[in-house]
């Protein structure tokens, strides 16, 4: 664990120094991912000019919902973005091939390889929306409430995880399952918005089959007030390990079903 | 034209192999329809219309919108790679002009996805959400017209993103700076009549309207008579003046290109 540890820091320290040569690059990166989650924001904000409530809910606690899922979503976008990239940068080319003959585990080598820093513009709009909800909403914040709203943040950025881990594996097998993960990550659209919108079987596979559902909208309903979901959120940290927990045996079954692309 | 054309036909074939992006291009689009009625039906709860838009013209301009927004970027990115990874000196030496070959590809690419994606999913939309024909038969034609001029338009900005890449190295931020910006100016999103007053005033100075709002806005109805014209006429002033743009730049690029050697 220790080791690992250290490892990583070296691995980020490289990571920080090539940021550091292309600064430009690294502004850039931050204000548009700052711009891309503000106009969702600003959509959300403009519909709300037109009405007051969406299925009862107000724009506040739609934005409470947001911002939880944005939070959470940046932390998984920092450091564990490089999944995305699992088949074409690594198993198609052969790279692949390189990790398995080092002596760290192989999932920790391709997640220590990239850090994303533009997820900082993401967090930085992701606690601006959180911030500005949580002010205007009708909730007591002390010690503890704060404590549970990070560990909720932290489930939900372990979801966001565990989802693109289970896809990303298929790559072993198909070589490259980036548009699939595209597809499932479509998905966490759904969970902008109050689920009570959606119908029941659109629900189910969000709550149970994919479950973004435990990434925003459930955890958001234990601060809100005469929800119906509560005790369904505070489910969210029990969910959260269950489905890493799932997403790694299947990258361990994925692992030993690899054989080389060979080019 | 002719070996244009024939790039066209190269990139409809490349396209047609690769079944599994179709299939998880076609469900995202799916996915994104059905979140987009959910979301529409349930602010028009105990509502009849939002702005005179009644919640069957609206979902009808929300899931055209976000159809025709699949088309609004270009090849930029793909130029912007061939000028990192130093290709673009040889492209540059091949009997073709290199803009040219971009738009003939990206046509291909865009004729593909338009009859194997948006076509049924615009069938199945006519079907499940029971979204509206053309607000008058001749709007239909029309729209038509107007969304073709649009993806011109819009295959022409993101040529800026490629040029730029002369300059800048981070070209994937690039790009998501080019999604925010077209997401939100192009009307992909809701109708920019919704926009607060000063944001739509906005709006109309910006050439990114034509992409998608516009032609959309003409089939729904939200424009009509003889604005429709007025509307089309834009967006071919828009679009002369963004090639000829487009084509400056890349003259000044070009300079940079033999400068440092290739």
């Amino acid at each position: 664990m220790v080791r690992y540890a250290r490892l990583y820091w070296e691995f980020f320290k490289m990571h920080i120094k090539v940021m550091m040569e292309y600064r430009i690059d690294f502004l850039i990166g931050i204000l548009s991912v700052f711009l891309i989650q503000g106009t969702s924001i600003f959509f959300v904000a403009i519909v709300f000019d037109h009405i007051e409530a969406l299925h009862g809910w107000t724009f506040y606690q739609i934005l409470f919902i947001y911002g939880i899922a944005q939070t959470g979503r940046a932390l998984e976008f920092i450091f564990f973005d490089n999944l995305w990239v699992l088949g074409q940068n690594y198993i198609r080319p052969g790279q692949f091939d390189r990790i398995l003959i080092r002596p760290v585990n192989p999932l920790f080598h391709v997640l220590a390889d990239r850090v994303q820093a533009d997820g900082v513009g993401q967090v930085l709009m992701g606690l601006i929306v959180l911030i500005t909800a949580m002010v205007n909403l009708p909730i007591e914040w002390g010690i503890s409430e704060l404590l549970l709203l990070v560990l909720m943040i932290v489930s939900s950025g372990a979801i966001f995880m565990a989802v693109n881990l289970f896809f990303a594996s298929l790559s072993f097998w198909i070589v490259d399952s980036i548009p699939i993960m595209g597809a499932v990550f479509t998905l966490s659209d759904f969970t902008r918005y109050p689920m009570s919108i959606y119908n029941r079987s659109v629900k189910f596979v969000l709550t149970w089959l994919i479950p973004y559902g435990f990434t925003a909208f459930y955890p958001a309903t234990l601060f809100i007030e005469n929800s119906e979901y509560t005790m369904i959120g505070l489910l969210s940290p029990v969910v959260a390990i269950i489905s890493v927990t799932i997403a790694y045996q299947v990258w361990k079954k994925g692992l030993k079903a690899f054989s080389s692309t060979g080019s | 034209m002719r070996k244009y054309w024939e790039l066209m036909k190269s990139q409809i074939k490349l396209d047609s192999a690769y079944t599994i992006w179709y299939w998880s291009g076609t469900a995202s689009t799916i996915l994104r329809v059905f979140v987009i009625y959910a979301f529409w039906s349930a602010v028009y709860d105990n509502r009849v219309e939002i702005t005179g838009i009644p919640l069957s013209t609206m979902l009808t301009y929300v899931v055209l919108a976000t159809l025709l927004s699949n088309y609004s970027a270009g090849v930029g990115y793909e130029l912007a790679n061939r000028v990192r990874n130093g290709e673009v000196a040889i492209e540059l030496m091949r009997p073709y002009d290199l803009m040219h070959k971009l738009v003939a590809l990206d046509l291909g690419t865009k004729i593909t996805s338009s009859v194997r994606n948006t076509l049924p999913i615009i069938i199945l939309s006519f079907i499940f959400i029971g979204i509206n024909l053309p607000h008058t038969w001749f709007a239909g034609p029309l729209s038509i017209l107007s969304a073709i001029i649009g993806v011109f338009i819009g295959a022409q900005l993101d040529m800026i993103i490629g040029i730029l890449a002369f300059w800048v190295f981070y070209i994937w931020g690039l790009r998501i700076l080019r999604n925010a910006i077209l997401l939100f100016f192009s009307g992909a999103l809701l109708p920019i009549s919704l926009f607060p007053d000063w944001l739509q005033t906005v709006s109309t100075f910006l050439p990114f309207q034509s992409i998608v709002y516009v032609p959309v806005a003409i089939y729904t109805g939200q424009i009509t008579g003889s604005d429709i014209y007025f509307s089309i006429l834009m967006q071919l002033v828009w679009l002369v003046v963004i090639f000829g743009i487009i084509r400056l730049l890349w003259s000044f690029a070009l300079r940079r290109v033999t400068i440092f050697g290739g």
